[in-house]
């Protein structure tokens, strides 16, 4: 008994001993990478760089989580086919991405980041608030970019705060914002019932209508009520809800099952108002079909990435290309039911951007090079819609269309009703 | 008043679901003295195979059936080759493998199917019926419907049966079973087989509206831990009418008490379950156990 203590003790200090001397290997290689001018990042050679990923690829937010990889992994999958990508100083490189699985347990994401932090460049495209905060100030003290981050947190978009930050999607308020303008805009009277997740995400979006429908005389909020994003059913909050009159229902929430339900449940008391959608949460194909979101006289939502399933674009160039590198490089064959596909996909052409503007292989100029894009239309993004990264406090993508579903995909809408 | 009746009908059908699973947990409890943790991760199990059979083109009744005739060789298989080892020795590691093995069919249910949720469709229509005021799906009615009788088929089998009896004898004092001439491990096999064909019927009732992922019943599966408690282990009517209590009181609590909201809603079963317990260790419609000296 204690021979074999004492064995497996030895065997645990021969084991760290080797992880230790690995770590301190990986970072000499990291350091001497470099040649002339400023030394290399780690992360980063003269033919290839290494991008991070941390993400929900199991559990319940798997399936956007899965996209968010998908995505950024075909894109560079299909340039590093053609031989690679065209960097600032002149070099051509093929770039790599890891990614590691979070399951959306912020713990999980700072270990996820602790392991990458010194083999890749930069860290990129993860889905998650908590997540991605969980390693926020880990990434600022080590200086390790943590770039176009699908989060809707104001916070990664306040360069002071975040200095070695930029999220990638519109914040929450952006979007409640969109729906509060055109709502404001109508010409009839509205009552208006919210909904929303007891957090920053749902405070965000309400905080956005709000702020728009401000001033405004046409516009009543009738009855505001909160649910847990760990609750499994909001039927007693839907009929509180349908008893308001209200006729347009702004639902801020983040749950692909209650927000089907919910669909459900508001036909089944008779309450036909019309909706309003966040972005994640307004899938035609995954939410709106299985909800019969057919009988409401309108769902809205905001986007700013084409979708592939609708009609209007499936003979679309970007579209064609895109998911026939999703299905070749991404290693995701259905077409896909999460917008997160679509924006990781923007993520790498982003990316590239900013690639081919850096001069010097360190994470400081790519930096610099990353904050310096205006006006970009990505590939897949909507007419009106576009990445600028050089305004503070806002997220790269911060234009919205609002949009109105048309019984199989979204039309783009100028006025409500 | 509309209002009141419509949260009591919704807290019903929500308590349904708990109520699903509760029973499942009782039957194992009452073969075999444990409570299984893994019995949500059965029935998800279950649903997955029911959904796969409807994707190769089984009609769904078709599918549902198949899946329960597969529960309970799963059940009878985990009792046989897994738990039996667990089941004589310390109680706590019996229900640890059994957290394990919730666990282990998450990840492997997970692996196969992925995690998007999945749409299981509904043995029942979506379509509503109206009165006093109150709207009420068929698939409410339906899901309480079997649940209730499948709540009067197993208090018939406990109390009515011999195959009942014997499972209480076993699950009360194997020894003396076993040197009464019962056959103690086939009846152990028969018991986690009855409760996961249980669970596959909660399943496939459940997935319609949860939509089919792997951890669809880790909150149901809390609940009905809470409702097991509350309606004393040994009682399936009392682990129903205590569910529906359950989905009832958090929704009224909800509306009615200002200061509990949404937010804290979560908690009243909870809240309840102490208060019962003190009262009432054995829970609303337990018996007290006795032990003779």
């Amino acid at each position: 008994m204690n021979t074999h203590f004492r064995s497996r003790t030895a065997r645990g200090v021969a084991v760290v001993s080797a992880l230790a001397l690995t770590l301190t290997a990986c970072g000499r290689e990291g350091d001497g990478g470099g040649e002339g001018g400023a030394s290399a990042s780690p992360g980063i050679t003269d033919e290839s760089v290494t991008l991070g990923i941390t993400t929900p690829l199991s559990g319940a937010t798997a399936g956007p989580g899965t996209c968010t990889v998908a995505g950024v992994k075909a894109y560079f999958g299909a340039k590093n086919a053609e031989g690679g990508v065209e960097f600032g100083d002149g070099k051509t490189r093929t770039v790599d991405i890891r990614a590691l699985d979070d399951t959306y347990d912020p713990q999980q994401a700072k270990a996820n980041y602790d392991q990458l932090k010194n083999e890749v460049f930069a860290m990129t495209a993860g889905l998650g608030t908590p997540t991605n905060r969980a390693w926020r100030d880990a990434a600022i003290a080590d200086e390790v970019p943590q770039v176009l981050v699908m989060t809707g947190d104001p916070l990664f978009s306040d360069t002071d705060e975040s200095p070695w930050q930029l999220g990638f999607v519109p914040i929450y308020q952006n979007e409640g914002e969109a729906f509060g303008e055109l709502l404001a805009s109508s010409t009839e009277e509205h009552k208006v019932a919210i909904l929303s997740q007891n957090d920053d995400y749902g405070e965000g979006y309400v905080e956005g209508f709000k702020s728009a429908i401000e001033g405004a005389d046409n516009i009543e909020v009738v009855e505001e009520l909160t649910y847990e994003a760990t609750d499994t059913s909001v039927d007693a909050q839907l009929t509180e809800l349908a008893n308001s009159g209200a006729d347009v229902f702004f639902n801020a929430m983040s749950v692909t099952p209650l927000m089907i339900s919910a669909l459900q449940k508001a036909q089944q008391l008779n309450w036909k108002p019309s909706w309003f959608l966040p972005s994640n949460t307004s899938s035609p194909g995954a939410i709106l079909e299985p909800g019969g979101a057919a009988a409401y006289p309108g769902i809205y939502s905001v986007s700013f990435a084409k979708a592939p399933a609708s009609p209007a674009f499936a003979q679309d160039e970007d579209v064609q290309a895109y998911l026939a590198a999703l299905k070749e490089h991404g290693d995701y064959q259905d077409p896909p039911a999460f917008p997160h596909c679509q924006w990781s996909w923007m993520v790498g052409a982003t990316l590239e951007q900013a690639f081919a503007e850096m001069t010097e292989p360190t994470r400081e100029n790519f930096m610099e090079a990353l904050r310096g894009i205006e006006g970009f239309q990505a590939p897949l993004m909507l007419e009106g819609t576009s990445v600028t990264t050089s305004e503070d406090g806002q997220p790269a993508v911060s234009t919205l269309n609002v949009q109105k579903f048309n019984g199989k995909g979204y039309d783009t809408v100028e006025s409500f009703g | 008043m509309g209002t009141f009746i419509q949260l009591v009908v919704d807290g019903l059908s929500t308590g349904s679901v708990y109520a699903a699973i509760a029973l499942a947990i009782v039957l194992v409890h009452q073969a075999t003295g444990l409570i299984n943790f893994a019995q949500g991760g059965m029935a998800v199990l279950a649903a997955y195979f029911a959904w796969w059979l409807t994707n190769q083109g089984l009609p769904l009744i078709v599918a549902i059936l198949l899946s329960i005739v597969f529960s309970f060789a799963l059940g009878a298989v985990v009792e046989r080759w897994l738990m039996r080892r667990f089941e004589r020795g310390d109680p706590d590691t019996a229900v640890v493998a059994t957290i394990g093995l919730l666990t282990l069919i998450t990840g492997i249910a997970g692996w196969l199917w992925t995690y998007n949720n999945q749409q299981f469709p509904s043995l029942f229509p979506l379509d509503t019926v109206s009165f006093l005021g109150v709207s009420v799906s068929i698939r409410s009615i339906g899901t309480t419907a079997v649940i209730v009788v499948a709540m009067i088929l197993l208090q018939a089998l406990f109390v009515g049966t011999k195959l009942g009896l014997a499972l209480r004898a076993v699950a009360i004092n194997p020894q003396s079973a076993a040197f009464s001439g019962l056959p103690v491990g086939r009846l152990l096999m028969v018991g986690w087989g009855l409760a996961a064909v249980l669970g596959a019927v909660a399943g496939a009732l459940v997935a319609p509206q949860l939509t089919l992922t792997p951890g669809m019943l880790d909150n149901a599966l809390v609940y009905a831990l809470a409702a097991v408690i509350l309606g004393g282990l040994t009682s399936p009517v009392g682990v129903v009418v205590a569910a529906w209590i359950i989905g009832v009181l958090e929704n009224l609590a909800a509306v009615y008490v200002p200061f509990i909201g949404y937010d804290l809603k979560v908690a009243v079963p909870f809240i309840l379950l102490f208060v019962v317990l003190i009262v009432r260790p054995q829970g609303l419609f337990g018996r007290k156990t006795v032990v003779r000296v």
